[in-house]
């Protein structure tokens, strides 16, 4: 009995059964408890995300690599011969590049997939009780998985301009956990937003190309005027890029004031998403 | 040493002895074969049992000079079970017998709850209110606008009013109600996807809708990977599906087809699935919803076998949702109806669908 005990705590989807044989018992192991069961589906779902995206493509996960290799030898190419950067602090040109350009990716991947994971999954929301977080949590975590692959193509440019790591590079998995905590915050936030009015997705695509430009992505800090770059101090997106070209490029540790400001960054962009998505997370229903 | 003359035919007659004609589920059936009018020494046996209609069957193997064989049939139903007897010159004399396993037709509904049986479900004074006009906003615009000229108090449509009702442990509760009169929108706040707006609706275990088969099946994806998806986001461990694969692969008849995209599936292929993995354990709640009308007759008939199992078995409660009121008459103990949103009656089966059919009429 005691065994029965425990599983039925496990279970339930909202209160545990008051009273189950024993011969039940054995046929609830069958479910997750209620926070694995989560997680369990994100898992799912990521992986199917990541089966899905190079299905039927002759190089497959290769894309992940080739792609932002690819995009940065064109931006090498027109960068470097159209506008001059003979800024010394950039350090190595293509590498400034990827860095910068595949972060933004996996920002504005994760972004985009999370505003419109609510929408999408509007069909199963109407008719499984699942928590709804794990949409925008897992759009999240499928870009951070590709982000995972992009950073191959940054060792391949490292090795390339033979540039070899220095052990600040071990610090990656800070930085890596403040942009994905900063990108749930902003995919709740989003996602809650997309529900209500459906022009936020379009609205964000104009925000995401202006933050492209705002950011120093392919130019040097330098070029800006004194007030845009004050502002740079304060753009979630360029105090990222700085933390990994720091790790990768620069190879040094980051300043605690940079530490201090990604970690209040990406913490408030969380609390403000739960709290905005908590909030209205159970009008969805009525507008999906 | 023969007895037989082949040119004449064989000289022997066989008949078989079944140990009863009529078992309970789970009880074995014994057959043997008797020879009449010679000396059967050296003779060979062959057992086989078919389900009536075709489709499942099975044998005792090669022919064997053991003339007894016994065998549980794996569920209910009608089976026929044959021995081949082969004689020392090849001939061959084949005899058959029909066996019934629980009387298969004659199911009975579940028995009304007596008073302290648990309550499983509970639906407490529960309405359900939309704002028709909130469908409208879907751009920031046309909200502004709206809300500039005050516009944006909505028009009330209560599409449930005042609900009560109670689900006991081991009932097959139905629900029904015209098109339009609230009976997916009572499933929906039971199966926890809506939220009542007045009044509580608790629900006691766990739950496995069937409330539309293959909600969240990704059609790009293979149906093996749709398994552990779909799985997954029922809630089931993925050791439990590992375990259980095959046999939901076996019940929805589809082993060839695992490794196809399901975009290239039928409808009635996708519901197969679906159903399968839907109960393949068996949950405190079960909720149909009208999930039986999609696949061929040979599948419905086995998707009915598989909730009235789920039904005789004493924990799983099951929520019936039907236009059918057939179905509904022939499963459920007790019934709900709601008509427009408001409960008209909620009793015994038969009280209830007799009320209902003259409604129609």
């Amino acid at each position: 009995m005691e065994t029965h005990k425990t599983e039925q705590e496990l279970t339930g989807l909202s209160q545990p059964a008051t009273d189950t044989t024993v011969e039940h018992s054995q046929e609830q192991s069958a479910w997750y408890p209620t926070s694995k069961r989560d997680r369990s589906i994100i898992a799912q779902l990521v992986s199917k995300d990541f089966k899905l995206r190079y299905r039927r493509s002759v190089l497959g996960v290769a894309w992940s690599v080739l792609n932002p290799l690819l995009m940065m030898i064109v931006m090498a190419a027109v960068f470097s011969s159209f506008m001059r950067y003979n800024d010394p602090s950039i350090g190595n040109y293509p590498l400034y590049l990827i860095v910068g350009n595949t972060l933004f990716n996996l920002v504005s991947e994760a972004t985009n997939g999370g505003m419109g994971s609510i929408v999408t999954a509007a069909s199963l929301l109407k008719k499984i009780k699942i928590n709804r977080y794990v949409f925008p949590v897992q759009k999240v975590l499928s870009a951070v998985v590709n982000y995972l692959f992009s950073l191959i193509a940054v060792a391949i440019v490292m090795i390339f301009f033979q540039i070899p790591p220095s052990p600040v590079i071990l610090l990656l998995p800070i930085p890596l956990l403040m942009v994905t905590v900063f990108c749930i915050g902003l995919s709740l936030l989003l996602a809650a937003a997309a529900v209500f009015f459906r022009d936020v997705m379009h609205l964000w695509g104009v925000v995401m190309t202006a933050w492209l430009y705002a950011t120093p992505i392919f130019y040097p800090i330098t070029i800006l005027p004194d007030w845009l770059a004050a502002f740079e101090n304060f753009n979630p997106m360029y105090l990222f890029i700085t933390y990994f070209r720091d790790l990768l490029l620069w190879q040094q540790m980051p300043t605690l004031s940079l530490n201090i400001r990604c970690l209040i960054i990406s913490l408030a962009s969380l609390a403000i998403g739960i709290f905005v998505f908590h909030k209205n997370e159970r009008k969805f229903i009525l507008y999906i | 040493m023969s007895d037989t003359d082949n040119m004449a035919g064989v000289k022997w007659t066989a008949r078989m002895d079944l140990s009863d004609t009529l078992v309970d589920e789970g009880e074995p059936i014994f057959a043997s074969a008797i020879i009449d009018g010679c000396d059967p020494t050296g003779f060979a046996y062959r057992f086989n049992w078919t389900l009536d209609g075709g489709g499942e069957g099975g044998s005792s193997g090669k022919p064997q000079l053991d003339f007894q064989w016994g065998f549980v049939p794996p569920h209910r139903g009608k089976f026929l079970i044959t021995v081949d007897v082969f004689d020392l010159d090849e001939s061959t004399v084949s005899v058959s017998r029909w066996v019934t396993v629980g009387k298969p037709e004659e199911f009975t509904r579940p028995p009304l709850p007596s008073p302290d049986t648990p309550t499983v479900v509970a639906v407490n004074d529960v309405s359900m209110v939309f704002n028709i006009a909130s469908e409208q906003f879907n751009s920031l615009k046309e909200y502004f606008i709206a809300a500039a000229r005050h516009e944006l108090k909505f028009k009330e449509f209560r599409a449930l009013d005042h609900i009560n009702f109670e689900v006991k442990r081991g009932e097959a509760f139905g629900l029904v109600g015209t098109n339009g009169s609230g009976k997916s929108t009572m499933l929906k706040i039971i199966a926890g996807v809506l939220e009542a707006s007045e009044g509580t609706c608790t629900v006691t275990g766990s739950i496995a809708p069937l409330i539309e088969l293959g909600a969240g099946f990704d059609t790009e994806l293979t149906a093996k990977e749709n398994i552990y998806l779909n799985g997954a986001l029922l809630g089931y461990r993925k050791e439990f599906i590992d375990e259980h694969f095959d046999d939901i692969v076996e019940f929805a008849e589809l082993a060839d087809f695992m490794e196809m995209p399901l975009k290239n599936y039928s409808s009635g292929m996708m519901a197969r699935i679906a159903f399968a993995i839907a109960t393949i354990t068996e949950p405190d709640i079960l909720i149909v919803d009208e999930t039986l009308s999609v696949g061929d007759f040979l599948f419905q008939q086995k998707c009915e076998r598989r909730i009235r199992e789920l039904i005789e078995t004493d924990g799983v409660t099951v929520l019936l949702v039907s236009h059918s009121i057939d179905l509904v008459e022939r499963m459920c103990d007790r019934v709900c109806w709601i008509e427009k949103g408001s409960m008209r009656m909620c009793g015994p089966t038969d009280d209830v669908c007799a009320a209902y059919k003259n409604m129609n009429r």
